[in-house]
C-alpha cells in the first residue's frame, strides 16, 4: 500500500502506523502517549496529522494507513493543532520544573538539589554542591541578598526556608579539605530557550495540606521536578517555542503529593497528562479514577506492589519518577 | 453496653456480606458483569458499601484497579450513603431555560444544607442535579424519591416538601377490586413517563375507585405516550358504539363527573344516591363549577387537534390507542407482518436493498445511511454477531427513544428481529439508561411475551432463525451514547470510545460484527418492511426519507412529542404545531440536537428539517431536541449550559475534550461575568474550533457547535457581554435588581425573599440589598404590581 506523506509517496510495511512510517521517512513528530512496543490508546493529540483527503484529522499514533490518504504532518493547522494540545496540557499542569530558589541564585547553585541532600543527612554532598558553585564557601552568602529567599514558595505558606542559615550550618560543619576533593557540575542552566513549567499561587487548601505535611528538617517543598531530565512534554514545549501560557491554568489533581510506590519508585499526580500508559501496562496497578476534566490516574496503596521500575521510563512527565528515598 | 454495639455490627457486617454473595452467585464473577454487579449492590444497599466491594474483590475476577475506573466513570454509582429521599432536580435544557437553577438554590436553601454537602444535616434528604428526566414539558420538574413533581417555582419548594413527607406518611397501596362483569366502554389513559409526572397515575387510581363506586363496568385501558404532553393528564372516553370524547388536563376531582355524564351507574338506587353526592358536591365545593366537560368541545380538544394534525406517524403508529404491552392488539394493527415478510424472504440481499432504496439514515445524530451499515455486518463471513439497539439517549431535552422504548416496545422488537435475520446475528441486546426504569420493564415484559409466542429464542415462527434478547442497563453517562463506549461499558470497562476503523460493524462487541442501531431508527424498520418502498420515500427530502420524532419544548405555547415528516419547515412545527411562542413572545432561535447541535436563528427557521441542510448551519439533526428560545433568553448563556454538560460528561481520555471543553467554559465564565476582552472572544472562537476538529470521539467533535452557531449568529450578545450587558438579565453576574415606583408597600416581596434582603417596610417603596440579594427572581414572581426589575450592571 502506497500513501503521501507531505506530499512525498511511501510504502507502507506490515503493521506500521502513520506515526511510525514518518519518522522512518524522517519526519519528527513528537508523541506523548505513544511509546514503542508499549500498549497504548491515543489520548494526548500531540502527534496529530492531517488527512487531507478527507479534510480530518488524526491522531497518527494508533491509525493504521489506508489507500489514498495524503497526510500532512508540518502546515500551519497541523502545526497549531500540536501546540495547542500541548498548550491544553500545561494549562493542567500545576508543577514547577524548576525550583524557583535554584533559578534565581546569581552564583547558579541548585539550592533545591543542595537542600535534598540536606535533609536526607548527607551534609558533605550538599557542601560539595556549594563549595562547587562558590568560589568562597567559606564566605557562604554573606554578602548576598538571597533572592531564593523571597523566592522560596515555602514563603506563600508560612516563612520561606531559611536558606543562607542552613548554608552556614553546612559550610561550618564541613571539613575544608573537602572543598579540593571534587568538583560537581551542579548549577542550574537557565537557558532562555528552554520551557519553564511554573507551579502559580497554591489555594488556601493546598497551603493547608502543605503546611502540615511537609516536615523535612529544611523545611523545602522540593519544587524542582525530579523527571525533568526525560520530561517530553517540556522537550516539546521548548521545540514548540511555548514561553508563556495561552489558557489561565486550574487544575483538580492534588499538588505536591509525592507518593512513594517502593524503592526508589515515586509518583506525583500533579504532573500526570492522563495519556494512561502506566494503566494499560500495569496488571491491577495504576488505573483512572472520575471523568473529564476531572479524570485522574491514581494507585491504590495496595496496588503498589503490582508496580514494575520500568514505568518510570514509559511515564512521558515527571509524574512517575526514581529517586534515592531521603535517608 | 459497648460489645454489644460490636457484636450487632459484627453480626450486620455478616449478613451483609451474605447479601453480596447472594448476588455474585446470581451476577456472575467475570470481569464483564462489573456493570450489572454493582448496579445489583446498588440496589440493595443503595449506595456501595466498602465492606461489599472488598468482598467483590475476594469472590470474582474483579479486581481494584477495574472497580475503581469503572464505580467512578459512570454518575449512578454511589459511594457514600444518601440521605432517605433523594430528590433529583431536572436541569435538562427545557428546565434550564425555566429556572431550575434557582430551584435547585431554593431547595439547598430551604433544607439548610451545608455549602459541601449534598445531604441535609439529619440525613433525611439528598439533592443531586441531573441530566434530563424527560418531562420537559413540564419544565422545571423535580423527582423526589418515585414521585415528579412539575413546574416548581423556586418559591414553591418549602410546599413541594411538605407535601412530599404528607404523602410518605399516609402512603398506603389502594388495591382496587376488580369486580368488572360487562365492558360498557372503555377509557384510555395515556401512562408513559410524562404523563404519571403529571398525576395519570392518580387520575388512574381515581378512575378505578370511581368505577367501583358507581359501579360502572368500564375498561380502563392505559396506553402508551399520546405525545401531548402540554395537555396531561389526557383521558380519552371511548363508548360502545366508538364515538371518542376526549378531555385534556383532567384533575382526579373530575373523574366521577366526566363518568356519570358516559355512563349510568347500574343500579337506580345507586344512580340517585350518586346524582344525590353529586349535587351535594358541586353546591359545596367550588371545584366542579369549571369543570372540563362543561367546556366546548372545540376549546377542549381545538388545541390538540391542530397539535397532531401537522404530524405523520410511523415510529408513533398506534399512538393513543394501542397498548404498549398488549401483544395481540399489535399483531391485530400489522404488527410482526414485516419480520414474517423478511423470513419469507430467501434472499437477505434483496431487504438489505430495500433499506437502501428506502433511503432511512441513522436517527442517533450521526445520519449514517442505515443499509449500508447492515451491509457491512451482513458480508462479514464471522458467526457470531451481535444487533445492539441504542437506548442510551442523554440530550438533556429529549426523550423520544424513552416514549418509544415504553409506549411501542414490540415495534422495536419487530425492528431488532428484521435487523437481526438479515444481518446474520443472533444476538440481541437493548442498551438502555438506568433513568429509564419504565422503559427497561416494558422492554422485558415485551421480551417474555414474545418468547412465549416463539418470536424470540430457537427457531422463530417455524423458520431457521434463532435470536436471543437481553436487556444492559446503562449506568449514566452520556458518551456511551456513542457506539464504541457504548460497547466497551457492555465488556464490563469504562465507557472510553475507540478509535475507528475499525468500525463496530466489523469488528465491535468482543470483537464480533456488530450492528448499533438507534431506537428510533429500529422502530421505522417494520414499516418499511410492510408497506410499499415508495409509501416511505416519497415521505421527506431527497436526502432525507421518512418521519422524525421531536421533543418539543421551551418556550413553547403546546410542547410535546412529536413526529414530523422530513422537510416539514421549523416554522411549520412552531407556528402550526406548537402554536407559537409561550406567552407571545418573539421566537429568538430555536435549539436543536442538544449539546451536539445549534442554535438557528429565527430569521433561518424557514430551513427544512433535513440532516444535511442542519448540519450545513452548524447545527446537527441529533438525536431530536427541539427547544424553541424567546427574546429573553440569553444566547451566551445557552451555549454556556450546553458546554458545562458536555464537560461534565466528557470521558476525559483525549486532550482537546478533556481539557480544551473546560478552557472554553472558562472562558465562557469570564464572558458571563463581563470580566473577559474582545480578544477572549477570538480566543474562545479558536479554541472551539480546533476543540471540533481534534478530538477523537463524535462527543468533542459536537461539543462546541452550540458556542460556534452562537458566535456565528448572535456574535453581537457576546459582544455585549464583554461590555458587561446581558440584556436578558440572565447572566446573574451582570445583573442587580431594583424596586420602581410602582411599588405599594405590600410586603410580599420582604416576605418571599429567602435571604432577607428585602426589608420589611410596609407601605414604603421597598428596598433590595444588593449584598445580599441572591438573584433568585422569587421577588419578581411574587410582586403583583411588576415593581421589581432586573437592571444592568453596566460599565
Amino acid at each position: 500500500m502506497q500513501i503521501t506523506i507531505n506530499n512525498i509517496p511511501v510504502e507502507i510495511r506490515e503493521g506500521e502506523t502513520i506515526l511510525e512510517a514518518a519518522r522512518r521517512i524522517g519526519y519528527t513528530i513528537p508523541s506523548l502517549c505513544y511509546a514503542p512496543g508499549a500498549r497504548h490508546k491515543s489520548s494526548c493529540m500531540v502527534c496529530a496529522v492531517r488527512n487531507s483527503a478527507n479534510g480530518q484529522v488524526i491522531p497518527s499514533c494508533t491509525t493504521y494507513p489506508t489507500d489514498g490518504m495524503q497526510i500532512d504532518t508540518e502546515s500551519d493547522e497541523v502545526k497549531l493543532i500540536r501546540t495547542l494540545s500541548l498548550e491544553l496540557l500545561l494549562s493542567d499542569h500545576k508543577a514547577d520544573c524548576e525550583a524557583p530558589c535554584s533559578m534565581v541564585c546569581p552564583k547558579g547553585l541548585d539550592v533545591e538539589r543542595m537542600l535534598s541532600h540536606y535533609d536526607a543527612g548527607d551534609h558533605e554532598k550538599a557542601f560539595l554542591l556549594i563549595a562547587s558553585a562558590f568560589t568562597l564557601p567559606e564566605i557562604g552568602c554573606d554578602n548576598c541578598k538571597v533572592p531564593c529567599e523571597k523566592a522560596c514558595r515555602r514563603g506563600s505558606i508560612d516563612t520561606s526556608v531559611s536558606i543562607r542559615a542552613i548554608i552556614k550550618e553546612v559550610v561550618d560543619g564541613a571539613k575544608p579539605s573537602q572543598a579540593t576533593v571534587e568538583k560537581l557540575d551542579a548549577s542550574v542552566k537557565n537557558d532562555k530557550n528552554t520551557f519553564y513549567s511554573r507551579l502559580g499561587r497554591f489555594t488556601p487548601k493546598e497551603k493547608e495540606q502543605l503546611k502540615e505535611t511537609v516536615t523535612t528538617p529544611s523545611r523545602c517543598l522540593h519544587c524542582a521536578c525530579a523527571g525533568r531530565s526525560k520530561c517530553k512534554l517540556r522537550l516539546y514545549a521548548t521545540a514548540e517555542g511555548i514561553k508563556r501560557p495561552r489558557y489561565d491554568t486550574s487544575s483538580t489533581l492534588p499538588v505536591m503529593e509525592k507518593q512513594h510506590i517502593a524503592g526508589d519508585l515515586w509518583f506525583e499526580q500533579a504532573k500526570c497528562i492522563r495519556c494512561g500508559l502506566c494503566v494499560y501496562n500495569s496488571d491491577n496497578g495504576f488505573t483512572f479514577k472520575d471523568r473529564g476534566f476531572g479524570m485522574q490516574v491514581v494507585l491504590p496503596e495496595e496496588n503498589r506492589g503490582n508496580i514494575r521500575r520500568e514505568l518510570a521510563d514509559l511515564c512521558p512527565t515527571g509524574a512517575i519518577y526514581l529517586k534515592q528515598q531521603p535517608k | 453496653m459497648a460489645c454489644n454495639c460490636e457484636n450487632n455490627i459484627g453480626e450486620s457486617r455478616e449478613a451483609m456480606i451474605d447479601r453480596v454473595d447472594a448476588l455474585i452467585d446470581r451476577i456472575g464473577r467475570s470481569r464483564q458483569v462489573i456493570i450489572p454487579l454493582l448496579q445489583a449492590l446498588q440496589d440493595e444497599f443503595s449506595y456501595l458499601p466498602a465492606e461489599a466491594i472488598d468482598r467483590i474483590y475476594e469472590r470474582t475476577e474483579i479486581d481494584r484497579a477495574q472497580l475503581i475506573s469503572v464505580s467512578t466513570f459512570y454518575s449512578q454509582f454511589r459511594h457514600i450513603p444518601y440521605g432517605k429521599h433523594l430528590i433529583k432536580v431536572c436541569t435538562g435544557t427545557a428546565c434550564h431555560v425555566k429556572g431550575a437553577g434557582n430551584v435547585y438554590d431554593s431547595f439547598r436553601r430551604e433544607l439548610k444544607m451545608e455549602e459541601d454537602s449534598i445531604t441535609t444535616s439529619d440525613q433525611l434528604f439528598s439533592i443531586e442535579k441531573i441530566a434530563c428526566l424527560g418531562c420537559c414539558t413540564l419544565a422545571p420538574v423535580v423527582q423526589i424519591d418515585e414521585k415528579i413533581y412539575g413546574h416548581v417555582l423556586p418559591g414553591k419548594v418549602n410546599e413541594v416538601i411538605e407535601d412530599f413527607l404528607a404523602n410518605v406518611e399516609t402512603a398506603s397501596v389502594a388495591s382496587a377490586q376488580n369486580s368488572k362483569q360487562q365492558v360498557a366502554g372503555e377509557i384510555r389513559l395515556g401512562m408513559g413517563s410524562c404523563c404519571q409526572a403529571s398525576g395519570s397515575a392518580d387520575i388512574y387510581k381515581e378512575l378505578q375507585t370511581a368505577s367501583n363506586d358507581l359501579a360502572i363496568d368500564i375498561h380502563i385501558k392505559p396506553v402508551g405516550c399520546v405525545g401531548v404532553c402540554n395537555k396531561v393528564p389526557l383521558i380519552d372516553v371511548v363508548l360502545p358504539d366508538g364515538t371518542i370524547t376526549r378531555y385534556p388536563n383532567v384533575k382526579a376531582t373530575e373523574i366521577k363527573e366526566i363518568l356519570h355524564h358516559h355512563f349510568k351507574p347500574a343500579g337506580r338506587l345507586k344512580r340517585l344516591k350518586n346524582n344525590l353526592f353529586n349535587h351535594i358536591d358541586t353546591f359545596h365545593t367550588d371545584i366542579t363549577w369549571d369543570n372540563v366537560i362543561w367546556k366546548p368541545e372545540e376549546e377542549r380538544t381545538g388545541v390538540i387537534d391542530s397539535f397532531l394534525n401537522g404530524q405523520k406517524h410511523i415510529s408513533t403508529e398506534g399512538y393513543g390507542f394501542l397498548a404498549p404491552l398488549n401483544i395481540e392488539e399489535y399483531i391485530g394493527h400489522g404488527g410482526f407482518k414485516g419480520l414474517h415478510k423478511v423470513l419469507s424472504t430467501p434472499d437477505r440481499q434483496e431487504v438489505i436493498n430495500n433499506i437502501l432504496a428506502s433511503g432511512i439514515r441513522g436517527r442517533g445524530g450521526g445520519g449514517f445511511a442505515t443499509g449500508k451499515k447492515w451491509e457491512i455486518v451482513a458480508a462479514s463471513g464471522q458467526k457470531e454477531k451481535y444487533v445492539i439497539c441504542n437506548g442510551d439517549e442523554g440530550d438533556p431535552g429529549a426523550f423520544m427513544d424513552r416514549m418509544m422504548l415504553e409506549s411501542y416496545p414490540f415495534r422495536i422488537i419487530e425492528g431488532m428481529l428484521i435487523a437481526g435475520y438479515v444481518v446474520g446475528a443472533n444476538k440481541g441486546i437493548f442498551y438502555i439508561r438506568a433513568e429509564y426504569p419504565l422503559a427497561v420493564t416494558r422492554i422485558r415484559k415485551a421480551i417474555e411475551l414474545c418468547r412465549e409466542r416463539n418470536l424470540i429464542g430457537e427457531r422463530i415462527a417455524e423458520s431457521d432463525f434463532s435470536f436471543d434478547i437481553s436487556i444492559f442497563e446503562g449506568a449514566g453517562a452520556f458518551v456511551c451514547g456513542e457506539e464504541t463506549a457504548l460497547i466497551a461499558s457492555i465488556e464490563g470497562e469504562r465507557g472510553f470510545p475507540k478509535q475507528r476503523p475499525p468500525y463496530p460493524a466489523v469488528e465491535g462487541l468482543h470483537g464480533k460484527p456488530t450492528l448499533v442501531n438507534n431506537v428510533e431508527t429500529l422502530s421505522q424498520i417494520p414499516y418499511i418492511i410492510r408497506n410499499d418502498i415508495d409509501n416511505y420515500t416519497k415521505i421527506g427530502t431527497e436526502s432525507s426519507k421518512g418521519t422524525k420524532v421531536f421533543a418539543l419544548a421551551g418556550k413553547i405555547r403546546h410542547g410535546g412529542l412529536i413526529e414530523v415528516p422530513m422537510g416539514i419547515t421549523l416554522n411549520q412545527i412552531i407556528e402550526e404545531i406548537g402554536g407559537g411562542v409561550e406567552g407571545g413572545e418573539k421566537l429568538k432561535a430555536v435549539q436543536i440536537g442538544g449539546p451536539s447541535g445549534g442554535c438557528i436563528p429565527a430569521h433561518l427557521c424557514d430551513v427544512q428539517v433535513d440532516f444535511d441542510a442542519f448540519n450545513q448551519m452548524g447545527a446537527m439533526m441529533g438525536s431530536g431536541g427541539l427547544v424553541v428560545l424567546s427574546e429573553n433568553d440569553c444566547m451566551v448563556d445557552m451555549a454556556r449550559y450546553f458546554l458545562s454538560f458536555t464537560c461534565d460528561q466528557s470521558c476525559g481520555k483525549c486532550t482537546f475534550c478533556r481539557v480544551g471543553i473546560r478552557r472554553m467554559l472558562d472562558m465562557l465564565d469570564k464572558i458571563c461575568s463581563g470580566k473577559a476582552s474582545m480578544e477572549d472572544i477570538d480566543k474562545l472562537e479558536e479554541l472551539a474550533l480546533n476543540v471540533k476538529k481534534s478530538s477523537l470521539c463524535g462527543l468533542g467533535k459536537t461539543a462546541p457547535n452550540p458556542v460556534l452557531t452562537t458566535l456565528k449568529y448572535f456574535r453581537h450578545e457576546y459582544e455585549e457581554h464583554v461590555n458587561g450587558l446581558c440584556k436578558t438579565g440572565t447572566c446573574k453576574e451582570m445583573v442587580h435588581y431594583v424596586v420602581t415606583d410602582d411599588c405599594i408597600g405590600c410586603t410580599k416581596c420582604a416576605k418571599a425573599c429567602p435571604v432577607n434582603a428585602i426589608p420589611y417596610t410596609p407601605y414604603e417603596i421597598h428596598t433590595i440589598n444588593v449584598q445580599d440579594c441572591v438573584l433568585c427572581g422569587l421577588c419578581i414572581d411574587e410582586c403583583s404590581y411588576d415593581a421589581i426589575k432586573k437592571v444592568p450592571l453596566c460599565r
